[in-house]
């Protein structure tokens, strides 16, 4: 048996920024991961001669060297912001429409809406609303977030009253918009259609149409966005995950890779410990999960050690969307198929909310398709005059998962087919340059991550299960949760989360 | 029961009563979500963790190769690509090691799959297959996997086959399936080997191309005995010009050893074939890596070094891989392709110097930090890796 103050349970971007942390500050702190690499959701795979990634669209929090953001601060704390090569991302994507236009927009508040004040000349009023409003209802949460991070206790009964009393008069936007939807959002400022959709875009990053994202993280997105700018990193992913693993070995941690956990062990209904695969035992004063809770109270938990208030807990929860994607190295440079914009997004009609509905079936047929193009910001990312993109769809797996297996390849290769069908019609001759092709269905990701439906984003964000009311409260005592199940997934915002988890962690153990 | 102070706020917000409601609704009417079984069984019909695989019957080719038919010991086998291999775990003589093998079944039987193990020089693991087993005989492997195979989104419907010596194991797999099925795609199959008699699968090839117009076969001897009417030389370029003249519109699938797969490729890129019409399969590391171009001057490849891994110290012979010194030192070790492109075997080179064979496709963040697939790794001096 070995002692460790903390043990942490998945190298994904949670788990490496937990162990990274506790190391830092110190801790002995050991982290398991069951595949031969770190990275869990984000990573990548080698074909020919290509590199694919697999989730990393644009980093958010990283800010400017002038201005830096929390990503930037929290990796030169671990000594790795020097050894990656960050490259900024121009522009924060592109909307395609189906009459063959579409809008690109600066990475810039004040460009970004003068130039759809330019495209929407009629909506320019609305726009500048827009953008108010958005600004100041970030300003606003993050006023409310650190007000209530400085308070301990519940409050006496007057006390309540009298903040209940305030509260509108205080946040009168977080009260207004922070329980809607962005449809409802945009709706309030704008008719056009293709001006909503160019304003929505965001809605793809969390895998909940317009009808059902919150407005909130839309508002956060666009803002981080536009003031901490888009990054991408030279060598995918994998160069963070693996810059992370290396900052946790130089800082006093273990790091074991190919090593699941089998069991998690609990004395009195408190997490003590856990076994490996191989059967050996390890004890810690604090068990970090970075997988799912299903997984964790599922899979770690003999069915009697599960508390009563964990299943009555994650009732509500529901297990969010997976992707169609296609990885798709070019024998020819982005421009000569006209890729000028390395974020896509690409509509059938201008109905998102109704085209979303196709993610419920098979294969791709209206689905928004989302296009990205690597090399338009990083020519170095492939051989010179070659390109690379992931295009595909959200998709829910409920269908793949009742395919008979030997339809499976079949269907795999379909579902690609219409991709490269669509990509096509947008950008004539691309078909002709495919040198390699993998297609990742819902049931790959299922494979790869081991999650439930094949889920990339956790549960689903909507508002009933995102914002306000993610699941993140572990049912026993010294077990934490730090991953994108858990709280508002995606690279920036997983790091940092699982950050200032490990910082309090830190400050028990 | 009062209100906490964080409902009473979330119920300021507009909406908010209504779905903190809502919330309350989902939790009295969902039931338990806590899996109770496993939640990838979809992927695991597709993907199992482990083969578990009873050799059914070993069939003697007469051509110094046998046919290794299995059935799975679960009553179920997945589906899988022509052209995919998998990798057999074998225990002998107290080492665990494990070897690529192309499927050589049609994957549209789903029964057993075959592989077809041939006889090579000084070959551990292919003597004891050919020499000890016998039906009954139980191994676990993984896969089926890899990527030598028909991609309909790109690659075309017409085919050229390059194979050499035992390379035809995958192409077998992948010709059985287009004739079986009766697909819309066209084959021409240029064999490469020694002499008539060691040509695999030469009569069920011959029969084929007799029977269907959309496959044709070429046997093309290199070192013929007298009275050899057929084709003759190596798989060069003016023979594949003669015998496909239409090679420009085809999808070139190369296998076989890796001096004639070397030779292949130069041979179409000559013949101005882009690299998105040539697919090539490793099919393992070289037994005489001291061939290999970069190898260093001065070492024959039978030198013996230190390894140390995790504090341990084994012995490691710079014309064997790490992946193979770490298994003889019965180190468990990840592993699947062993043809340096899965990854699963990567290691980290904490010192020392290695040597890297050509096929490593290596990611960039592995490259930066020192990561190696220890598979086509070999020592040539000291080495310590952490696994």
């Amino acid at each position: 048996m070995r002692d460790y103050d903390v043990i942490v349970i998945g190298a994904g971007n949670g788990g490496l920024a937990a162990a990274a942390t506790l190391a830092e500050k110190g801790k002995s702190v050991i982290l398991f991961e069951r595949h031969n690499i770190p990275g869990g959701c984000g990573t990548s795979f080698r074909r020919g001669r290509f590199e694919f990634e697999i989730a990393l669209h644009q980093l958010s929090h990283m800010g400017t060297p002038e201005n830096p953001g929390p990503l930037m601060e929290l990796f030169k704390r671990y000594g790795i912001y020097d050894e990656i090569q960050w490259i900024p991302i121009k522009e924060l994507f592109r909307v395609n429409f189906p009459d063959g236009t579409g809008i690109s927009l600066p990475a810039d508040r004040k460009s970004c809406e003068a130039h759809l004040c330019r495209e929407f000349p009629h909506q320019a009023q609305a726009i500048g609303r827009y953008f108010e409003v958005v600004y100041g209802f970030c300003d606003q949460a993050a006023e409310f977030a650190a007000k209530s991070a400085a308070s301990t206790g519940e409050p006496g009964a007057l006390k309540k009253a009298v903040m209940k009393a305030g509260f509108p008069r205080l946040y009168p936007l977080l009260v207004k918009y922070a329980m809607k939807t962005t449809q409802e959002v945009l709706d309030e400022f704008f008719t056009d259609p293709k001006l909503q959709l160019a304003l929505s875009a965001y809605w793809c990053f969390m895998g909940m149409p317009p009808t059902r994202f919150p407005f909130s993280i839309l508002a956060k997105c666009t803002t981080f966005y536009l003031e901490t700018k888009p990054y991408y990193l030279r060598g995918t992913s994998m160069m963070m995950n693996q810059a992370i693993m290396e900052a946790v070995t130089r800082l006093g941690g273990v790091v074991r890779l190919n090593c699941g956990v089998q069991r998690l062990v609990l004395e009195n209904g408190t997490a003590v410990g856990v076994v490996d695969e191989h059967g050996e035992e390890y004890r810690a004063k604090r068990i970090i999960s970075n997988i799912s809770p299903l997984a964790t109270y599922g899979r770690l938990l003999a069915p009697d050690e599960v508390p009563e208030s964990a299943r009555e807990y994650l009732k509500p929860y529901t297990v969010g969307i997976s992707a169609l994607t296609c990885f798709i190295g070019l024998d020819c440079p982005p421009e000569e198929i006209g890729f000028t914009t390395s974020f896509t997004l690409n509509y059938e009609s201008l109905d998102a909310n109704r085209d979303f509905q196709d993610a419920y079936k098979l294969l791709p047929e209206n689905d928004p398709l989302v296009a990205t193009c690597y090399t338009v910001d990083d020519p170095s990312v492939s051989p010179p005059g070659t390109s690379v993109i992931t295009a595909g769809t959200l998709k829910y797996s409920a269908e793949w998962e009742k395919l008979p297996p030997d339809r499976y390849y079949e269907m795999k290769y379909e579902a690609g087919r219409r991709i490269v069908a669509r990509l096509e019609k947008m950008y004539p001759g691309i078909t002709e340059h495919i040198e390699e092709m993998e297609v990742a269905t819902p049931l790959t990701h299922m494979r790869y991550l081991g999650h439930p439906g094949g889920a990339i984003y956790g549960y689903e964000q909507d508002l009933m299960q995102s914002v306000f009311f993610f699941p993140a409260e572990s049912k026993i005592p010294h077990l934490e949760f730090a991953s994108g199940w858990v709280n508002a997934c995606g690279f920036g915002p997983n790091y940092t989360y699982a950050d200032t988890l490990a910082a309090r962690v830190a400050k028990e153990v | 029961m009062a209100k906490t102070i964080r409902e009473t706020l979330l119920g300021t917000l507009e909406h908010g009563q209504e779905i903190m409601e809502n919330i309350r609704v989902m939790r009295s009417v969902s039931g338990d979500k806590l899996p109770t079984d496993s939640v990838t069984r979809p992927a695991e019909a597709l993907h199992p963790r482990q083969l578990r695989l009873v050799v059914q019957s070993v069939a003697d080719t007469g051509r110094q190769a046998k046919v290794l038919r299995f059935v799975s010991e679960d009553g179920y086998l997945p589906p899988f690509e022509a052209g995919q291999y998998i990798n057999l775990f074998t225990q002998i003589g107290g080492v665990r090691t494990s070897r690529p093998y192309s499927l050589s079944s049609s994957p549209r039987q789903r029964a057993y799959y075959e592989i077809t193990v041939a006889r090579t020089r000084d070959g551990f693991v292919s003597d004891y297959l050919l020499d000890q087993v016998r039906p009954g005989d139980r191994f676990t492997a993984n896969g089926p996997a890899g990527v030598f195979r028909y991609q309909p989104v790109f690659h075309s419907k017409k085919s050229l086959l390059l194979a050499g010596g035992s390379g035809i194991t995958p192409m077998l797999s992948m010709i059985r399936e287009i004739l079986d099925a009766g697909l819309d795609r066209d084959v021409i199959l240029l064999y490469g080997c020694r002499s008539p008699e060691a040509a695999l699968y030469h009569e069920e090839l011959t029969g084929y191309a007799a029977a269907f117009s959309n496959f044709r076969y070429h046997l093309v001897v290199s070192d013929p005995a007298e009275g050899w009417e057929g084709e003759r030389g190596l798989l060069d370029e003016a023979l594949i010009r003669r015998l496909a003249p239409d090679f420009g519109e085809r999808t070139s699938y190369i296998c076989g050893p890796q001096v004639m797969n070397d030779f292949c490729k130069s041979a179409l890129e000559a013949m101005g074939v882009p690299e998105k019409r040539i697919r090539r399969e490793m099919f393992g590391a070289r037994r005489d890596i001291q061939n290999e171009p970069g190898w260093p001057a001065g070492l024959t490849g039978d030198e013996e070094f230190t390894l140390t891994v995790e504090g341990r110290k084994i012995p490691a012979r710079s014309g064997e891989s790490i992946l193979t010194a770490l298994e003889r030192a019965g180190v468990r070790v990840n592993v699947c392709c062993r043809s340096g492109e899965c990854s699963l075997c990567r290691v980290k080179l904490v010192s020392g110097q290695v040597f890297l064979a050509r096929g490593m496709l290596r990611r960039f963040a592995d490259e930066q930090y020192g990561y190696i697939h220890s598979c086509k790794a070999y020592p040539i001096g000291d080495v310590e890796i952490m696994l």
